[in-house]
């Protein structure tokens, strides 16, 4: 089956998929293919993205064919150990084109984070063959909108929503754990698999060696010379929630090999004293290369993110546990660690931008919001008088997914770095 | 030995030539949209009246990455240099321009510390201003008026809205000058809070052509309960710290 058949045996619509992807190989190959100095390593999430919606769809498409399920999540906490542990797929969605907001805005309003329009556009104007192939999708309860959007996701593909608890004191670590044993259950149902301590550990080992993998790859980032851009890092760490997990880590790690060596001989892919940057905030969900892309084509490296295309996603991991009762609480107590805006109070996240401002050597920190994200957007007040207690030169953006603001956000950048150099 | 510095902006395009430090040349044209064009004319004039090219030349403004020479430095850290010029005293820079209003945070030296800039969005910006009173067609008694009248509040952040806030005060009859004190004092207080989101200034450096409207300088004090300095020529202060850093 080539890609087109296997696009039309997924209902997608052929026509707007083409004229979807059509500037994606021109904008990749100027953001990515055409720098210098990149490492070889690379090659292999170059190929992924040069056929982002063949070779892994087709992989799925033969799972589904051979019994397995597919799951799509959104969200750093939704627990893909489990759904891994069943044989079944968790994978990512797109969420970060601005060539289906437009249509998300038909049933979402306008003023609402371009994530949620951009995903939802991507269901309606059925272009993304992930979103197509999926069996289900796993929501949760990080903001409201999304909370609200997934009762308007679910007449289109059936969508399951895991409650998590918005703070972290005992009672809520006992609701999560809870949740998160209905969603194995759930996943049992679903995959007619029963979870084992057998596979089950399976599931925490992939799960965990695929975040080894990326918190290799981002300590790494603290030499200087930096040796990867922070453009590369985004693109992998976008890939991570697509890929098979136990290759994925394979070609991370491979990768890391490769940075080994270059940090042994001093050599970087940005002289040592280009400004070292942190970004903070929201994800940048694939394809949502823009705010890298001009931090480094200003003359800066970005050397970390916390977000959840980021550190969220790999700082911890799941301990293993000797019964299937302990790893699932295991797999429960994870996530709790995560401090994402959505948590009331979060000052765990400021000791953790602080620890990775210090460990990254970074500059300065500049803080992303996706337009419209309102926990992020108020908890950026923090950010800044914390860096100002810190006195970390600090610059917050706020954008979404077009590219027409590129001019007024590189002023912003440029202005920052001459701040730090002057 | 000259230096030369050239803001390119959305609205109009300034050119400030120093010679040791003395500033010989500036002078002011529209940019007309096409600010780089606007910079090459304003260069060869003043050539024309110099006989040579100034040895340095720093550009800056929104246009400053299309212009085919000089060195490339941000209206921010121009803005700041060339306000610290005037005032090394103040911290807190105010500047509203066409197409973009910051506040800027400068050290003792005159280096940028904190800046932040609106919105992809005309609300409060110079160009708000412009579109509202340019479609009032003020007479210059009804501009003077407006000092002493009653400020209507005006409650819209978008420009189309106020507008159209703005046509339908007017169709019920209330008096020019009490609409045109109400748009200042809106934003006054708007610029007031993007002031006060960075820090509190006993004393605010204010500039961009915005600086000229007195009616709004007059809200701003009140609405910052302190004092507001402007420097002679508000709309060239960027091109004086693009000199300045040349």
């Amino acid at each position: 089956m080539d890609n087109r058949e296997l696009w039309t045996a997924l209902g997608m619509d052929l026509e707007k998929h083409d004229d979807f992807l059509a500037p994606v190989p021109a904008i990749f190959t100027s953001l990515f293919l055409d720098r210098p100095n990149r490492p070889k390593a690379m090659g292999y999430f170059d190929m992924i993205v040069g056929d982002v919606h063949g070779i892994r769809v087709h992989e799925l498409y033969a799972m589904k064919e051979a019994g397995a399920k597919v799951f799509s999540t959104f969200c750093v906490y939704v627990p893909e150990e489990i759904v891994v542990a069943t044989g079944s797929a968790s994978i990512g969605l797109c969420a970060g084109a601005q060539y289906t907001v437009s249509s998300g805005e038909k049933v979402l309003p306008r003023n609402l984070c371009p994530l949620i329009k951009s995903t939802m556009g991507f269901k309606l104007d059925r272009i993304c063959p992930y979103f197509q192939v999926s069996d289900w999708v796993i929501g949760e309860t990080t903001c409201d909108g999304k909370k609200k959007a997934w009762e308007i996701l679910n007449e289109h593909i059936p969508t399951y929503v895991m409650d998590l608890p918005q703070k972290k004191d005992s009672k809520d670590a006992r609701l999560w754990e809870e949740e998160v044993r209905d969603f194995a259950s759930f996943i049992e149902r679903e995959t007619k698999v029963s979870i084992t301590a057998e596979n089950l550990a399976q599931g925490i080992q992939k799960i965990n060696n695929k975040r080894h993998a990326l918190q290799r790859l981002a300590n790494l980032r603290k030499h200087n010379p930096a040796p990867i851009h922070g453009l590369d890092v985004l693109l992998i760490n976008q890939l991570s929630f697509f890929d098979d997990p136990v290759r994925f880590a394979a070609q991370v790690n491979a990768l890391c090999d490769e940075l080994d060596e270059r940090v042994k001989e001093g050599v970087g892919v940005a002289p040592s004293d280009a400004p070292r940057i942190l970004v903070t905030g929201t994800p940048q969900p694939l394809p949502a290369w823009k705010l890298h892309a001009l931090i480094e084509q200003a003359g800066a490296v970005v050397v970390g993110e916390e977000t959840c295309t980021g550190e969220r996603y790999y700082k911890d991991i799941t301990e293993p546990g000797d019964n299937l009762t302990d790893m699932l609480a295991n797999i429960a107590k994870r996530p709790l660690k995560v401090n994402c805006a959505c948590f009331t109070p979060n000052q765990g996240r400021m000791e953790d931008i602080n620890l990775m401002a210090e460990t990254l050597k970074a500059d300065a920190v500049i803080d992303f919001n996706l337009q419209f994200c309102q926990p992020y957007g108020v908890e950026s007040y923090f950010v800044a008088k914390e860096m100002e207690k810190k006195k970390i030169p600090f610059l917050r953006l706020e954008s979404d997914f077009s590219e027409e603001d590129q001019g007024q956000l590189l002023t912003r950048i440029e202005a920052l770095i001459e701040m730090i150099r002057a | 030995m000259k230096q030369a510095g050239l803001d390119l902006g959305s609205v109009n395009t300034k050119l400030v030539v120093l010679e040791n430090g003395e500033r010989v040349y500036s002078h002011v044209i529209p940019s007309w949209f096409d600010s780089v064009q606007a910079g090459i004319t304003l260069l060869k004039s003043y050539v024309e009246e110099y006989g040579e090219e100034p040895e340095k030349l720093v550009v800056t403004g929104y246009g400053r990455v299309n212009f085919p020479e000089g060195r490339v430095i941000t209206e921010i850290t121009c803005q700041a240099r060339g306000c610290h010029a005037h005032f090394p005293e103040y911290a807190y820079i105010l500047d509203l321009g066409g197409q973009d209003a910051k506040v800027i945070k400068k050290s003792a030296e005159g280096k940028v510390v904190q800046f932040i800039m609106n919105d992809k969005c005309a609300a409060g910006t110079g160009r708000f201003l412009d579109v509202i009173l340019k479609g009032l067609d003020l007479t210059s008694v009804e501009l003077a008026l407006a000092t002493a009248a009653k400020p209507m509040p005006i409650n819209s952040m978008c420009t189309v809205f106020a507008e159209s806030e703005v046509i339908t005060m007017l169709a019920k009859g209330i008096p020019k000058p009490e609409v045109i004190a109400g748009l200042f004092k809106s934003t006054a207080k708007r610029l007031a809070n993007f002031v006060e989101s960075v820090g509190h200034p006993e004393c605010l450096i204010f500039t961009g052509g915005g600086a000229y409207y007195c009616l709004l300088v007059q809200f701003l004090e009140r609405e910052l309960k302190g004092n507001v300095v402007i420097p002679s020529e508000p709309e060239l202060t960027a091109a004086l710290g693009a000199a300045l850093l040349a």
